[in-house]
C-alpha cells in the first residue's frame, strides 16, 4: 500500500462498513505490560505569545511529564 | 474527562485529548486531506465541545491511532516510563477515574512499604448509552453522516 493509498483508506470518505470496519483493532492492540509504541504528534495549541499551531512534539515527551498519562482518542463524533 | 483532568492534576496525571480523523465525516466536517485541515476540525472540535485539556492531533495518516487500535473514542493510561497499564476501547469517564484512583492508591501502598506485583485483569465496564447526543455529534458533522450512522446501524 502507498502512502497514499494510507491517507485516502485512514481518512474514508464515507462511513459504509467497508471503509471503516478494518480500521476496529482493538484486539490487535498493544498489551497492557509492554511498553507504548512512541510517535510524533503536533500541539493544538501554541506554547507561548509568538508561537503557532502544529508545534512537534512525541507521545513519550508527554508521558515522561507526568507519573500517569491519561490519553483519550477522538474527533468530532 | 476535562473533570477529572482538574482533579488529579496535581497528583502527578497528565490528561490529553488526541484528535485522530472524522469517523463519520459529513458535509461540514468532512475527510481529511491535509494537516492543515486536521488542525482546523481540532480547533473546532477545542471551541465547540469545549475540550479544556492539551489537544495534540496525530499524523494525517494516523500512524499513532493505528498503532494503538483505531478504535474511534478509545482511552488509554500510561506511566512515566512508557508503559500501558489501561486501554478501554471507549472512554467512560467512571471507568477512567476508577482505573486512576487505583494506580493512584498503588503508589501510595509502595510508599508505605508495601511490595507489589503486576497481574493481568480483564473486566467488563458499563457506560451510559445516550443516543440523542450522539445524534446531535453526527448531525454536527453533516446530514449525510447521520445518514450513513442509519444505514450501517438502524
Amino acid at each position: 500500500m502507498t502512502n497514499s493509498d494510507l491517507l485516502t483508506r485512514y481518512n474514508y470518505d464515507e462511513f459504509v462498513p467497508a471503509k471503516f470496519e478494518s480500521w476496529l483493532r482493538f484486539d490487535h492492540s498493544p498489551p497492557l505490560g509492554g511498553p507504548a509504541p512512541d510517535f510524533p504528534l503536533w500541539h493544538l495549541d501554541p506554547a507561548g505569545r509568538g508561537a503557532s499551531s502544529g508545534r512537534e512534539t512525541s507521545l513519550s515527551a508527554i508521558w515522561s511529564h507526568h507519573t500517569y498519562t491519561i490519553v483519550e482518542f477522538g474527533s468530532f463524533t | 474527562m476535562n473533570a477529572i483532568a482538574d482533579r488529579y492534576r496535581d497528583q502527578g496525571v497528565g490528561s490529553i485529548f488526541l484528535y485522530t480523523h472524522e469517523a463519520h465525516p459529513g458535509e461540514y466536517y468532512p475527510h481529511l486531506t491535509s494537516m492543515e485541515q486536521k488542525l482546523r476540525h481540532a480547533r473546532d472540535l477545542r471551541d465547540k465541545l469545549g475540550v479544556t485539556r492539551p489537544i495534540l492531533v496525530d499524523a494525517l495518516d494516523g500512524a499513532c491511532h493505528r498503532a494503538y487500535g483505531s478504535m474511534p473514542n478509545m482511552s488509554w493510561i500510561l506511566t512515566r516510563s512508557g508503559v500501558a497499564i489501561y486501554k478501554s476501547d471507549w472512554t467512560d469517564a467512571r471507568s477512567v477515574e476508577n482505573a486512576i484512583a487505583y494506580f493512584l492508591d498503588v503508589n501510595e501502598r509502595r510508599r508505605s512499604g508495601e511490595r507489589l506485583a503486576p497481574f493481568r485483569v480483564e473486566r467488563l465496564d458499563f457506560r451510559n448509552q445516550d443516543r440523542d447526543a450522539f445524534y446531535t455529534g453526527l448531525e454536527r458533522n453533516g446530514p449525510r453522516a447521520v445518514r450513513e450512522y442509519r444505514a450501517a446501524f438502524g
